[in-house]
């Protein structure tokens, strides 16, 4: 268990006024360049005034296939096919590289590839991560929503502001970055411990807001000394009252996306409303019908009574001790659920199944408002169990709704043979509601409807048809419509929070003065909040003082971020802070250049990577030059474009693609790269086996956190626990042995074999020169022709499959 | 080779290409500029040629130690209930610790004092006093030099253990052993230079931050394996024959020295050649030396790794025997953990002991004390303590108070213990002391870096020489600090 003690290591900002991050963005004015050098856009402008002053000459252009092939790479993440690389070989138009960029810039590929960068800075996984590691099954349509934003081009400033307060911008998914980090599923008997955890909850997401956004440390050191420093501390405390709202659970997310849908929907439940009254009327004709007991939901309606007590008497289950998710309450005069613990009842028992031991069934979940098996009481015995609510205050009732699991996962345990008792004293119970007045389980499943039509003649009955028949009709569409507009997302959920309080020494329990919802004032953040503002509000207005034009860090910081996707480094090399303890850019003015020019186009992102993309320095050959090597080893001024090891997804993406068993199937729920043994504490097991389910690319491949995948993993994969800004890129005999020998790898060799026997027949240098094309996106030369034909005939075609996926050309970015 | 490194005009190719390898390269300052830099003690730099990062380098001077084997135990193993025998403790047992009223810890407030619930006896000719948690450890007394004097910079595990394994309290610099690795390489060509074996339970706190490279060259990361947890897919799959597999790998072999050809000097492509060889090595090394098979029956007993009753103490054991058949082996730095967080929070599978340290530590100290007893009689009696370096560490100490409510001890960085044993350092020995309490360092008080940089003294390496340029400084593993503790060499 990791417990950061947010406020006693608290980092005075790592920050003065005047640092160079924190000054205005002004867009420089173009360096004056000597004759010789070509600048085909101000980046160019930029570097070559650079390469001047270090005594570097730039680098010649490289050749067409190399350029499609590191275009398609960097933003796509997937190698060109052969006849995009001929098509784009061949094109003589002048503007035929433009053309191309811009084609790519409009692949939906590209999303995939750069919400993989995003997901590795706010550390985005798809299981809670501590000891029991339990999955988040639906985390995965924030990802997807990733994907979208840098697919559509969503303006940056937008895109920042929905991770932090889209569900106040009919974006809500967005917010699935503030609870995108590990949370900590155990909680403590000890109240400091809890308390504790919450602090690191949210210290989590002031420094993740921090790092990603504004490049800054604004959370707790995690090894951090200075002492304690009452300014930082409050600013500090101020940025938790921003997020001290925001709770680590799912949510469900209205999305407003198609307006013709809403307006459907609402006419829908308007049809519906009308046709319920219509039947109501001719039910008031009949007699009351009471359908089966049902495990997703039942409701008991009775006379009006005065009860202080409302106790559930189970004599008997269809199976095992009885469980029940929620229990619910109305007052005859409100649809106000009155069993609530937070209304002020208390629930008692005859018993907790494993006397409490398993958190997910307590007995306080039985009125916590919250629905489904992993919210819900149990008995301990099977028979003759009761739960009891003592209301607040006794009042008057006429309605109980419970069910087994309202998310109708669960049917067992389930309430067959039952009473409902209700007192105004202890012990005076009078019976208000009993199964024996339902029709038995499974017997003949007569339905509300049916019930209808046998008491009726004539024409109510046939109206009554008609209604039925409109009715669930209409349902049926409203269902559909739903479920497009609705979608249960791990986004975090919002209350008003408490009065936040500065702690002494970040001691939860040595609570100080009262601290109102603020940003950082030493850098000019007041966000002019009251200090009980509602919650979404503190939000928004945070995410509005981060994305406003003259906040020179938003800027800066993601153009910084794309920089280094294409070229390996940032201007600043330190990604994550542009502050005090960060390195200061290469190349200032270019970074100022690129944020004013971020900021007036609208924000876009695709804007900034056309930019680059058509700079010369991007379409340098990354061809050594020893001379220049001898002074810049690290490619730094940028004297040609710096060759590097693709990341893993990449790898992975492109050994499927090669062997042409990619699918492509973009969003929606990932595969699994384990075999989850699903204990309490999950485990994790490397897949022994893979099939076609698991060959989409690796971006859909659920983030297990503090795991690494078997094949993959060791080619740097963050485990998704901390931010990584920047991946390392590390050379061992692990990727060796990964590559070579993997059962994932001999799979996708053999099929790549298969393929090359389809597409080529059956002469080696004919299958050769494919996988040549297919994999590296060249014709082979004549010895390596030879060699492999050689090595074909030989030994076999999956020998040489084998070998060309660990081949350093397939494995670098040219 | 030492000398000629510290001549500014030698030409520092393998130097400067791994620059180009460490991923982040200059911190945008000229390489010129960088070389012409005069610091007080010219930086040491190994020479070392892409294609065998691995190959033995000589030392700065005469080295004590030809080997490192550091036993770490996770979740910060209490001084006070296993080595720093405190009678004042003992005698004030339930009082209030002087001078430290609403004095809060990492976790809160602190209780009274309380001496530990397992008693200390003498051992051996130095007569040292070990606690009854770890008597088979006491049986070694005579073989260890304690040092009762530490101090850390955290009280925080994740924190701690990075400090304690990297010289930095934050993630992302060069391990010890990683630094070892890249200034002196390994005597063994066909394993790793360096070897990281997690605990059977998982790994520590700080995960693969403890054996990494941070910004060194990646090369000189911990390899991680352990007895029952092999490297993954370090066989040969039984559907290739080992001709094929020759056969292909020299044919990538051609394909890459060819491609090479284009990309000259290019050291992170021609690591990445390097490491299919070290690779095809591995795969005949480490079976063979993973293989405890041919241990006798009567070894294994020693180390308990035939525990049937203890399955936790036989895995651990079978650890220690591994990390002795790699020091044999000539593996240059092997880190052994003893303590995970991964299966286990707070004091469960790790040395954590906040609220019920009895009960904790009554699991754990049975499995750390024979094995690591075991583990040092077996060296000396080969012969191997008097070329490797052993190190028993964690990242810092616990509390004489026990904390408010709970029968357990805080974390506590301000005076804790590690011992020592093997070439260089003295035997049945003791260096510094805590005060009366074991609650702060009181003699010869000494650092991390103290600590580190003695190490590398032990191995021949001049800490303030053993650099690397990153991100606008020279790095080293004890930053600007540390000084060799004279009072431990033998």
């Amino acid at each position: 268990m990791r417990i950061w003690l947010a406020s006693v290591l608290l980092i005075p900002l790592a920050i003065q006024a005047g640092h160079w991050s924190l000054e205005p963005v002004r867009r420089p004015s173009l360096p004056a360049l000597g004759q010789a050098q070509q600048p085909a856009n101000p980046i160019d402008a930029f570097v070559l005034a650079k390469l001047a002053e270090a005594g570097l000459d730039p680098s010649r252009l490289a050749k067409r296939p190399v350029l499609i092939r590191r275009l398609h790479l960097i933003l796509l993440g997937i190698h060109p096919s052969p006849a995009e690389v001929a098509s784009f070989v061949n094109d003589s138009r002048p503007d035929a590289w433009e053309r191309r960029v811009d084609r790519v810039l409009d692949d939906p590929r590209l999303g995939e590839r750069w919400a993989q960068h995003w997901l590795d800075v706010i550390r985005y996984g798809e299981t809670h991560g501590f000891e029991t590691n339990r999955e988040r099954p639906n985390a995965w349509p924030f990802r997807d929503w990733v994907v979208d934003a840098f697919n559509r081009d969503l303006p940056y400033d937008r895109f920042v502001r929905a991770q932090l307060a889209g569900d106040a911008l009919g974006d809500g998914v967005g917010t699935g970055f503030l609870v995108a980090g590990p949370y900590d599923l155990v909680k403590s008997q000890d109240i400091n411990l809890t308390l504790m955890q919450r602090q690191n909850e949210l210290d989590g997401m002031i420094s993740t807001t921090g790092t990603a956004f504004l490049g800054l440390t604004l959370g707790c050191a995690r090894c951090h000394d200075h002492k304690f420093d009452p300014v930082s501390a409050r600013d500090y405390y101020a940025l938790q009252a921003v997020f001290a709202g925001v709770t680590h659970e799912e949510r469900v997310v209205e999305q407003q996306t198609d307006p013709a849908l809403v307006k459907e929907q609402a006419a829908l439940v308007n049809r519906i409303d009308e046709a319920k009254k219509e039947l109501a009327r001719l039910e008031a004709l009949v007699p009351r019908f009471k359908p089966p007991v049902n495990a997703r939901g039942n409701e008991e309606t009775f006379e009006p009574v005065r009860a202080r007590f409302v106790r559930f008497n189970i004599a008997r289950t269809n199976q095992s001790e009885p469980c029940v998710d929620e229990l619910e309450i109305f007052p005859t005069d409100s649809g106000k659920n009155i069993a609530l613990a937070s209304a002020g009842a208390k629930a008692t028992a005859s018993g907790i199944y494993l006397d409490g031991g398993n958190p997910i069934h307590q007995l306080g979940h039985i009125h916590d408002g919250r629905y489904g098996n992993s919210q819900s009481w149990i008995a301990n015995n099977d028979t003759e169990a009761w739960v009891q609510i003592e209301l607040a205050k006794p009042t008057v009732i006429d309605r109980i709704q419970w069910a087994r699991d309202r998310e109708g996962r669960y049917s067992d345990r389930l309430a067959v043979d039952y009473t409902f008792d209700v007192a105004t004293e202890p012990g005076q119970w009078q019976t208000v509601a009993r199964s024996a007045d339902r029709p038995k389980t499974g017997s003949e499943a007569r339905t509300k409807i049916d019930h209808l039509l046998a008491h009726l003649t004539g024409g109510e009955a046939a109206r009554a048809a008609r209604l039925a028949k409109r009715l669930a009709k209409a349902e049926q569409r409203l269902t559909e419509i739903r479920a497009a507009l609705r979608r249960t997302v791990y986004a975090g959920t919002f209350r008003q929070p408490e009065a936040t309080h500065v702690l002494h020494r970040g001691d939860p329990l040595a609570k100080r003065d009262t601290v109102g919802p603020d940003g950082i004032h030493a850098l000019g953040g007041a966000l002019g909040l009251a200090a009980d503002a509602p919650e979404q509000q503190r939000r928004l207005a945070l995410a509005q003082w981060i994305t406003a034009p003259d906040n020179p860090l938003a800027a800066r910081v993601i153009v910084n971020r794309l920089w280094k996707h294409h070229f390996g480094t940032g201007l600043a090399a330190t990604l994550n802070d542009l502050g005090a303890n960060g390195v200061r850019p290469t190349h200032p003015e270019l970074l100022d250049w690129l944020a004013a020019e971020l900021v007036s186009s609208g924000w876009s992102l695709k804007r900034i990577h056309r930019l680059i993309l058509t700079s010369r320095t991007w379409r340098q050959s990354s061809l050594p030059r020893s001379e220049a090597l001898a002074v810049d080893g690290g490619s730094r001024w940028l004297w040609r474009f710096p060759p590097r090891r693709l990341e893993a997804e990449a790898i992975r993406d492109n050994i499927l693609r090669a062997a042409g068993t990619l699918d492509t199937r973009m969003g929606g729920p990932g595969f699994s790269g384990f075999e989850v043994e699903e204990e309490n504490v999950r485990h994790y097991h490397p897949k022994t086996a893979y099939g076609p389910g698991d060959w989409r690319r690796m971006l859909y491949m659920a983030k297990v956190r503090q795991e690494r995948e078997a094949t993959f993993g060791v080619f740097d994969c963050p485990d998704f626990n901390q931010t990584v800004p920047s991946r390392s890129r590390s050379t061992t005999p692990l990727q060796s042995l990964s590559l070579l020998n993997s059962q994932f790898v001999l799979q996708q060799a053999w099929q790549l074999a298969k393929r090359l026997r389809c597409e080529a027949g059956a002469d080696p240098a004919a299958q050769v020169t494919r996988a040549w094309q297919l994999a590296l996106g060249r014709k082979p030369t004549r010895d390596e022709l030879s060699d492999a034909s050689r090595l074909v005939a030989e030994q076999s075609l999956d020998a040489f499959c084998r070998a060309l996926f660990n081949a350093n050309e397939f494995l670098f970015l040219p | 080779m030492d000398q000629d490194a510290s001549n500014p005009t030698r030409p520092l190719l393998g130097r400067r290409q791994f620059l180009v390898n460490s991923g982040i390269g200059l911190g945008g300052i000229a390489i010129g500029q960088l070389l012409g830099a005069r610091a007080a003690k010219p930086p040491f730099r190994p020479d070392i040629a892409p294609a065998k990062p691995y190959a033995a380098r000589r030392s700065h001077h005469r080295p004590k130690a030809q080997q490192v084997l550091v036993i770490f135990c996770s979740g910060a193993c209490s001084q006070i209930d296993t080595f720093d025998h405190k009678p004042e403790l003992i005698r004030r047992h339930g009082q209030a610790l002087p001078g430290a009223d609403g004095l809060v810890t990492f976790q809160g407030k602190q209780g009274s004092l309380n001496r530990s619930p397992w008693a200390f006896r003498p051992y051996g000719q130095s007569g040292k006093f070990i606690s009854d948690l770890v008597p088979q450890i006491g049986q070694m007394a005579d073989e260890l030099c304690f040092i009762h004097s530490l101090t850390g910079r955290t009280n925080t595990h994740g924190p701690g253990e990075n400090f304690m394994c990297t010289g930095n309290t934050l993630e992302g610099f060069p391990s010890m052993g990683a630094w070892t690795s890249y200034a002196l390489g390994s005597e063994n060509d066909n394993l790793p230079a360096y070897v990281a074996i997690p605990d059977p339970r998982g790994m520590p706190q700080s995960s693969v931050n403890c054996w990494g490279a941070g910004f060194l060259p990646a090369a000189f990361q911990g390899t991680a394996f352990n007895a029952a947890k092999p490297i993954q897919n370090l066989a040969r799959p039984d559907s290739i024959s080992a001709g094929t597999d020759a056969a292909t790998r020299a044919f990538l072999r051609r394909m890459n020295e060819r491609h090479l050809r284009y990309y000259a000097g290019e050291s992170e492509l021609a690591a990445r050649i390097a490491s299919h060889e070290l690779a095809a090595r591995m795969q005949l090394s480490v079976p063979e030396v993973s293989d405890l098979s041919a241990e006798p029956a009567h070894l294994l007993r020693s180390y308990g790794a035939d525990d049937s009753r203890n399955p936790l103490k036989a895995a651990f054991a079978r650890n220690c025997i591994l990390a002795r058949r790699l020091v044999e082996q000539g593996v240059r730095f092997v880190q052994l953990f003893n303590g995970a967080y991964q299966t286990g929070g707070e004091g469960v599978s790790n040395w954590d002991g906040h609220k019920v340290l009895a009960e904790q530590y009554a699991k754990h100290g049975p499995v750390l004390d024979q094995p690591v007893a075991a583990l040092l009689a077996d060296m000396k009696q080969r012969g191997l303590l008097e070329q490797t370096l052993v190190v028993w560490c964690t990242e810092f100490g616990r509390m004489p108070t026990f904390q408010a409510g709970a029968s357990g001890r805080d974390h506590n960085p301000d005076g804790f213990t590690a011992w020592l044993a093997g070439a260089g350092v003295k035997r049945g020995h003791t260096h510094g002391a805590t005060d009366e309490f074991s609650y702060k360092a009181a003699e010869d008080v000494v650092t991390v870096h103290d600590f580190h940089a003695t190490i590398l003294h032990l191995l021949g390496l001049e800490h303030e020489r053993l650099t690397f340029y990153h991100d606008g400084l020279e790095r080293r593993l004890t930053d600007v600090e540390g000084e060799v503790i004279q009072g431990v060499l033998a």
